[in-house]
């Protein structure tokens, strides 16, 4: 989280985390074609031919003041290949709070785990604890018939504590929930920590 | 960079003050200082064509794959700096200590050698700055949010309700 007192802005950085894949630009795409220009950026995306994410996704949103201050919400995803770990790291950095977008696949159960071990290195490998990082689950692609139930993936995930929503991010199902539940959850915990 | 940060208003003064120096003596057109995050911590100069914030996220990406890529060939420091020359605006890169970054977009009348040379003066400058910029970082901030997360819950309420 970053306060500048003379512009009087507060920015946070939210990472939308998890496998190949799984649905992380489906996010950004759906909140950025929903929300009035006036209060988004540009979607920036860098990916590469096949279009699979490169760097990352980039979005930022901007409300008006509240309480003398400017909320500002800079929303990244991750590439999931496990060959783009620099990238992911990167992106981690500075991070006030994660979106895990597990894909709800069976098939796809270990890549989620994968994931999950992966984002908890990283984390660490820049001084940050995973366990008192806020972070929101999302069980996307709901509307598969290969879906496992979000209660199923959360306790196989090790994240029976953490706040869950079902989604179908192509259809918009649970995305703005989603996003609201994270900043919520980041703003609670820097209050918390005063 | 664990706590929240808040960059108090006169270190933010005297950082301005240096990026506006640095867009005068070097005829940029604007000039912004990021964080290796990509958080945008000052813009300053003519900012009607560009997206700040954006572009913060994005040189910062940049210069992470570059220092990345400049390890790769063994290369012991990799905190340089990048320069892309383009037919009518350049932008120039350069780590100020590894851990912040300075950000230049000049047309194509700006003398590119002079204003390399101011860019490094003004790194100078700003290094015992951002040194206490990360000073202030990685402590808690008294910074009161009461009001301001109750509101903001009703507010996102508004803005993405039935969205
Ligand atoms: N059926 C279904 N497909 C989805 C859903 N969300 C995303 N997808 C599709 O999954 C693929 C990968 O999505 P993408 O957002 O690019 O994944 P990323 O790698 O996590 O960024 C795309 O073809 C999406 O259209 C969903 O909820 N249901
Ligand atoms: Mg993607």
């Amino acid at each position: 989280m970053f306060i500048n007192w003379k512009l009087r802005e507060i920015n946070l950085k939210i990472v939308y985390y998890g496998p190949a894949l799984s649905g992380k630009t489906t996010n950004l795409q759906y909140i950025h074609a929903k929300t009035n220009p006036n209060i988004r950026g540009e979607l920036v995306s860098l990916k590469t031919r096949g279009d699979r994410t490169l760097y990352f996704d980039f979005l930022q949103l901007e409300l008006g003041q509240i309480a003398g201050l400017k909320p500002r919400f800079n929303l990244y995803t991750v590439p999931g290949q496990s060959y783009y770990v620099g990238s992911r790291r990167l992106v981690l950095q500075g991070a006030d709070g994660i979106v895990f977008v597990a894909d709800s696949q069976r098939e796809r159960f270990q890549a989620n785990v994968e994931a999950v071990k992966d984002m908890a290195e990283n984390l660490r490998s820049l001084g940050l604890n995973p366990e008192s990082m806020p972070l929101v689950l999302q069980c996307n692609k709901q509307d598969l018939p290969n879906a496992v139930q979000p209660s199923v993936l959360q306790r196989r995930l090790g994240m029976t504590k953490v706040t869950c929503f079902p989604s179908v991010a192509i259809k918009g199902t649970g995305v703005f929930d989603t996003l609201k539940a994270i900043i919520n959850l980041v703003v609670a915990q820097a209050q918390k920590k005063l | 960079m664990e706590t929240g940060i808040s960059l108090p208003e006169d270190l933010s003064a005297q950082i301005d003050d240096i990026l506006l120096e640095l867009r005068r003596k070097a005829e940029a057109e604007c000039v912004l200082l990021a964080d290796i995050s990509g958080q945008l911590v000052s813009a300053q100069g003519r900012l009607e064509d560009i997206d700040p914030v954006t572009v913060a996220a994005l040189a910062a990406g940049d210069v992470a794959a570059m220092s990345e890529l400049v390890r790769q060939i063994g290369e012991p420091n990799p905190h340089g700096s990048f320069l892309h020359e383009g037919e009518n605006k350049s932008i120039y890169l350069f780590s100020v200590a590894g851990s912040f970054l300075l950000i230049v977009i000049f047309g194509a009348d700006t003398p590119i050698g002079l204003m390399r040379l101011f860019v490094r003066r003004a790194a100078e400058r700003l290094y015992p700055l951002t040194a206490e910029f990360e000073e202030v970082m990685g402590q808690p901030q008294d910074v009161p949010l009461g009001d301001f997360s109750a509101t903001l819950a009703d507010e996102l309420d508004r803005v993405f309700g039935g969205l």
